[in-house]
């Protein structure tokens, strides 16, 4: 039972990372305003589901749209205009535009947290001692099937190849007719929309409030990184284990370490394996 | 007092005047605005120390908060628990806060950007809980309460007492940051942000300064944590959290990154915005991330920075030295950093009557995978000898250059300069053996002047001498003014006289290049390795360049390897010209042997050997 | 070289024109008007309070400013206090920092007569050690936090909120009208301030009481998972669960608590997670069991008469009210402004700190009814030594998909 409760939250965990991964992937830069990214799509949610009343499936197309459009507008508008200054410039320009969003949020919502309904509510399965709610299962599913879309959108369709292109040899990929303006838009939407599911999927079960960002933030970072930040294999499977980790220490330690326990496996994994469990080739040149 | 001295110890001191200076206005306005003052003066000093670490090393910390959280507990806790004295505390604060740095700091710099910012969120957190959790110690999430401080019986209750208390304190405390950001540390740290691998070829260990630069900042940090404490009256652990941390990254940011004055103002007035915007307070923050995002666009050196550089002026005359004794009008420049490098007691190449064979290459080789890159190269360089390499790309003479200088390790063979085996020798200690070189794109440090990348080439960058050489730049001692006279010198040698205060990032191509031939030969070295000195420059400016190169060799001694694609500049320069194509030496010889070779030929230009 | 000396120049130039720009309101503020007290003029008597306005918060502060507002402007309406009117100053404060700062700003700066603590936690703990050493009378109205109440000090009165201690036995109280044969009892408490305060008094309650198994699990704040503690709970088979959190934390709680196997569990919440935005989060099938102490005699949507007046009130000055509102702290903003209005009446014309402070300590069963407002509090009465104004608890209850007050804790 803690097993699945820490399944259902890594798998969200592993949406949220795998957008991060897919940013930066196609463009190097470490996004940290996607746990605003993810905000939005919750927000969103709330609109569709409860202000709207229309129901949870209008949701899931929509929402990952909405997400999408954001993070690409983002791009373009604010990231674009600083591409050709150093990582320092663009990563601190993410950290400050997704507190920016967040504040946004609180101003528009000045609540202390939306809530939304269960999009599975139900009495629970019982398999022997275990209970397992429909939602656990739905998020599980759900979140697995959509990065495992993710990953292969970027692996192997057209639109991927020109995305890890571009991030391979910006110049020797526009000359092959891939538009790089167009390209890194691009990547930034499909983050974004990435996001935006994680959103869907965590909104019922953590709450829409400006705390999401953050703790979908650290939670998403870690578990790219433990993955290996240039790995979307590693993004999904990092965000499980960190579910896992984060679940069973609360059981069986204490709930603070809850918070640590994520901390110290990003130290652990940075210092003994610093690409990742799952590296992939990168080559440097002086 | 000589102008110049004057000048450098009123710069390094002016941070402290003001910080004193403002304490005592403050005390014209009533006690709400003395304590707001108080509070500017502490952001004011962790702006400057975040200047060190963020404006100039350029890291990514979000551990601001935490540290601020280990000052302010690790001062208060002595007193409230021991009670220790509040002088005694402060300076347990400051030292608890350097280790601290130092424990961020090792594991750190092994990383740049993104996963060092993602370190010190770790850390950030973990101290945070840390603190929440130890609640005999700290109060734990219900805070502690801090008295005011006591200083030989006097208690600093009032504002206006409290006021003056940080205003001297501060001003001590911010000196030592500013001898190091306005000296020789700082301007080695900016050359190790704007380009890695030159620093480390003129000695600047990356890691050891990241390390240093780490303590000092976090030391500082919690400094202005602990002595601001007792105005906040409780301390707990929520109000240093993440986003204290992020907020404080604006300081440096908006105020400025290249200067103490942009960590100063940063601090000093963003933090009292959100009390003179008080109706604003709703909206305070999204202010502040909007601005930090603009600056960030439009401003990358901070708004200050931005100010200010519009004064910087393009073409300055220097007053050479008149202790210099000028020769004839053509060997002048030479001479004259001849004259000035003895004065720094710089060995002269060639002088000392040692070994003909100055650089040995032997069987070295070296592969990417399944690309051989360089493949078996032996090569011997004479002392003052003239050396050129040359093959088409991907050759692998840059990649021998870069074994040779120490950034890429062989697989086999040896490398050996004067006798010493190069393999023990790091990267950053060769250039006290006597080699310096030059980059394929010109590899100047952009925003600091020519001067300044001038004496980085002195290569006396270790951390000890990083650190007392700002010491004694801060007086205008004997020592930094010969570096000056020296660097000086080797600016003239080369033809950019008049550049001497320019911002190096604004040269033009082939003067950049000039620039970094004077950073390479103001050590006086044995060997210099120049990595394509004159592509991308005109006909005109590579026959001065030659000129130059063959005067430097002629009466300073320097032997040269030369990597060109220029065969006429090579011939025209180099007695002796190696030919590489495919990892291998394909041929040795003059130039005119090299030129006729048909081996060198084929390679070259596809001939074939015509039928006899 | 000249360089620097430029730079240095304008440094100081931009410097001091920062600064002037910075003394010229500091300055100003140097005049005095002429006045009997501070912040007492012939015609206006100036209030000051703090509260956090943003923020995770900001649910205590709004609500205060907002009803002390409406308070100040129906006895303005109804002819002031002996002849002057109320004017109210409210500043935003969250952390110490900010508190001691809008304090300062606000009694040495704005020179208010009154100041009133609207928020809770550390930034209040530091306001109130500020105004110890300051003098002013201070009313500290939702702060329940022992380190706010000590030591004592003659200046500073506390107004709705009792402290943990009555409010942590109230729980136990609720908890056995709840279940009046419990042997098995679990605590979740959330690991900040306030929630440990309460632990810190329960706990030893709770143990005094005898022939009980407690079982406390601690959960960080905003925390939204809560699979670990709950399946502790259901392996000892606790029959009541006291939540002392946040009522999203708690709502969290609640709702998972069927999936981790606890069913047919009664729940006491903490007083600010009685509301009703509590319950889309715990779900309408999960509000059967769910009890809390309450500190006003209604909870502010049921159809009692003062309430309700009240709140038609409340909706004609601010509009369409945000999810949740009013809660506790409308009632307390609203209520204590009344409370405050009649310290300062019986203080007489000649208003000084001195008399306002004897005023304040021969308050008996003070109500806003006395000056005209809706009884929407407890009436509060203060000693000289006692300057707990309220100690009375409700309890309350879901009933039928709203919280509604059911009696009194004990």
């Amino acid at each position: 039972m803690i097993v699945v409760g820490g399944l259902k939250f890594g798998a969200i965990y592993s949406l949220a990372a795998l957008g991060i991964v897919v940013i930066y992937k196609a463009t190097r830069i470490v996004n940290f305003a996607h746990g605003a990214f993810v905000l939005a799509g919750a927000y969103a949610t709330y609109g569709i589901v409860e202000a709207l009343d229309v129901g949870y499936w209008p949701a899931y197309l929509l929402v990952p749209i909405a997400t999408g459009l954001l993070a690409a507008a983002v791009e373009f508008g604010m990231l674009r205009p600083i591409r050709q200054a150093d990582m320092f410039a663009l990563i601190t320009s993410t950290i400050f535009i997704g507190i920016g969003l967040s504040e946004v949020y609180r101003l528009v919502q000045n609540t202390e947290m939306l809530g939304v309904r269960n999009p599975l509510p139900g009495p629970p399965i019982f398999l022997g001692d275990v209970i397992i709610t429909k939602e656990q299962v739905w998020v599980l599913v759900g979140a697995i099937i959509s990065a495992l879309i993710g990953v292969v959108v970027f692996g192997y369709a057209p639109i991927g190849r020109g995305l890890r292109a571009i991030a391979a040899n910006a110049r020797g990929a526009a000359l092959c007719g891939y538009s790089s303006d167009g390209m890194n838009a691009m990547a930034w939407f499909l983050g974004g929309a990435l996001a935006g599911l994680a959103g869907i999927f965590a909104a019922p079960s953590k709450g829409i409030s400006p705390e999401l960002a953050i703790s979908m933030i650290t939670a998403g970072f870690v578990a790219a990184v433990i993955g290996g930040i240039d790995s979307l294999r590693g993004a999904l499977f990092g965000g499980l284990v960190l579910g896992l980790a984060e679940t069973v220490a609360a059981a069986y330690v204490s709930s603070a370490m809850k918070n640590a326990v994520s901390f110290l496996l990003l130290f652990v994994v940075l210092l003994w394996r610093p690409e990742g469990l799952f590296p992939e080739a990168k080559i440097r040149d002086v | 007092m000589s102008n110049g001295r004057l000048r450098a110890i009123t710069g390094v001191l002016a941070p402290s005047a003001v910080l004193l200076a403002v304490s005592v206005f403050g005390l014209l306005f009533d006690t709400y605005w003395q304590y707001v003052f108080a509070i500017s003066i502490s952001a004011a000093v962790i702006g400057s120390a975040l200047a060190m670490l963020v404006g100039y090393a350029r890291c990514i910390t979000i551990a601001t908060g935490a540290m601020l959280a280990i000052g302010a507990y690790g001062a208060t806790i002595p007193i409230v628990h021991a009670g220790m004295p509040f002088l005694a505390a402060i300076i347990v604060a400051i030292i608890l806060g350097a280790c601290a740095g130092l424990v961020l700091a090792v594991p750190g710099v092994r990383f740049r950007s993104h996963n060092l910012a993602m370190i010190t969120l770790v850390f950030q957190a973990v101290v945070i809980i840390v603190l929440r959790e130890s609640k005999t110690l700290t109060g734990g999430a219900e805070g502690m309460h801090v008295p005011p401080p006591v200083i030989l019986g006097f208690s600093f209750a009032r504002d206006a007492d409290f006021l003056l208390l940080c205003g001297a304190i501060y001003a001590l405390a911010v000196l030592p940051m500013a001898v190091l950001l306005a000296g020789a540390f700082g301007k080695n740290l900016r050359a190790l942000a704007f380009n890695e691998n030159a620093a480390r070829a003129f000695g600047i260990d990356v890691s050891q300064h990241l390390i240093a630069a780490f303590i000092f900042s976090s030391g500082l940090i919690a400094f202005a944590g602990a002595v601001s404490a007792p105005r906040f009256r409780i301390i707990d652990p929520d109000s240093y959290g993440i986003f204290t941390s992020i907020f404080t990254l604006a300081y440096p940011i908006i105020g400025g990154m290249g200067s103490i004055w942009g960590g100063l103002a940063g601090g000093g007035i963003l933090r009292v915005v959100p009390e003179l915007l008080r109706p604003l307070a709703d909206y305070i923050e999204l202010i502040f991330c909007a601005l930090v995002v603009a600056t960030l666009t439009f401003f990358p050196d901070g708004l200050a920075s931005a100010l200010w550089r519009r004064r910087r002026t393009r073409h300055r005359r220097i007053k050479p030295d008149t202790s210099l004794k000028p020769a004839s009008v053509e060997l002048a420049p030479i001479a004259e950093l001849f004259a000035a490098t003895e004065a720094l007691g710089l060995a002269a190449a060639g002088r000392d009557g040692a070994e003909p064979i100055l650089l040995t290459v032997e069987g070295v080789s070296k592969s990417y995978g399944a690309l051989r890159a360089v493949d078996d190269v032996s090569l011997v360089v004479s002392a003052g000898a003239l050396h050129g390499l040359m093959g088409p790309n991907g050759a692998g003479k840059t990649t021998l250059f870069n074994i040779v200088s120490g950034f890429v390790a062989a697989d086999t063979g040896k490398v050996q300069m004067s006798g010493a085996l190069l393999h023990d020798i790091p990267l950053e200690a060769r250039i006290r053996l006597g080699m310096t070189r030059t980059f394929q794109h010109a590899a100047v440090f952009e925003r600091l002047s020519c001067l300044d990348n001038v004496i980085i080439g002195l290569g006396r960058n270790s951390i000890a001498q990083g650190i007392l050489r700002s010491f004694g730049q801060a007086y205008a001692n004997a020592g930094s003014r010969s570096e000056r006279r020296a660097a000086q010198a080797a600016l003239v040698a080369v033809g950019l006289g008049t550049r001497v205060e320019d911002v190096a990032g604004a040269l033009p191509l082939g003067d950049q290049r000039r620039l970094e031939i004077a950073r390479a030969i103001v050590s006086r070295p044995r060997l210099m390795l120049l990595d394509e000195p004159v592509s991308g420059v005109s006909v005109e400016e590579a026959r001065r360049l030659r000129e130059l190169l063959l005067a430097i060799n002629g009466q300073l001694g320097i032997a040269m390897v030369v990597i060109e694609h220029n065969i006429g500049f090579l011939s025209s320069l180099c007695r002796r010209i190696s030919v590489m194509s495919q990892g291998r030496i394909l041929a040795e010889g003059d130039a005119a042997s090299i030129i006729a070779d048909p081996r060198v030929r084929h390679a070259y230009f596809g001939e074939q050997e015509a039928a006899a | 070289m000249a360089e620097k000396h430029l730079f240095r120049r304008r440094t100081i130039i931009k410097g001091a024109a920062a600064l002037t720009a910075v003394a010229i309101p500091g300055l100003r503020a140097q005049r005095a008007l002429a006045q009997v007290a501070p912040g007492v003029t012939d015609s206006e008597v100036l209030i000051g309070a703090l509260g956090q306005l943003t923020g995770p918060f900001a649910f205590i502060g709004a609500p205060g400013r907002d009803n002390m507002q409406l308070a100040v402007e129906k006895l303005n309406g109804a002819g002031g206090i002996n002849g002057r009117k109320l004017r109210l100053l409210f500043e935003h404060a969250s952390t110490p920092a900010e508190s001691v700062a809008a304090a300062k700003k606000l009694v040495e700066n704005d020179k208010v007569f009154v100041l009133v603590i609207a928020s809770g936690s550390t930034g209040a703990a530091a306001a109130a050690d500020y105004v110890r050493s300051a003098q002013i009378p201070t009313y500290n109205t939702v702060g329940a936090t022992p380190i706010i109440r000590e030591p004592f000090a003659r200046n500073v009165f506390h107004g709705t909120i009792p402290p943990a201690s009555v409010t942590g036995q109230a729980m136990i109280d609720i908890g056995f009208q709840a279940v009046p044969s419990a042997t098995k009892i679990g605590v979740l408490a959330g690991t900040y301030a306030f929630p440990q305060s309460h632990l810190a008094e329960i706990k030893p309650r709770l143990e005094k009481r005898g022939g009980l198994e407690v079982v406390v699990e601690q959960f960080d704040a905003a925390a939204s998972d809560f699979t670990a503690q709950l399946v502790s709970f259901a392996r000892r088979r606790v029959q009541l669960v006291l939540i002392l959190g946040s009522f999203t934390e708690a709502g969290f709680a609640i709702k998972q608590a069927p999936e981790k196997g606890l069913s047919d569990v009664h729940y006491v919440l903490d007083g600010s997670a009685v509301n009703n935005a509590i319950i889309p989060v715990i779900g309408a099938e999960n509000t059967k069991n769910v009890w809390g102490y309450f500190n006003a005699p209604y909870f502010p949507t049921q159809d009692d008469l003062p309430i309700a007046d009240y709140r038609r009130q409340l909706v004609e000055k601010l509009g369409t009210l945000p999810q949740g509102r009013p809660n506790i702290y409308d009632l307390i903003g609203y209520g204590s402004t009344y409370i405050l209005a009649q310290v300062l009446k019986k203080a007489g014309r000649d208003l000084s700190w001195q008399r306002v402070i004897e005023s304040w300590e021969t308050l008996r069963d003070a109500k806003p009814s006395d000056m005209g407002g809706y009884d929407v509090i407890f009436p509060e009465t203060v000693t000289p030594t006692d300057h707990q104004g309220n100690k009375k608890v409700a309890s309350a209850r879901i009933i039928n998909g709203s919280w509604k007050v059911v009696g009194l804790a004990s």
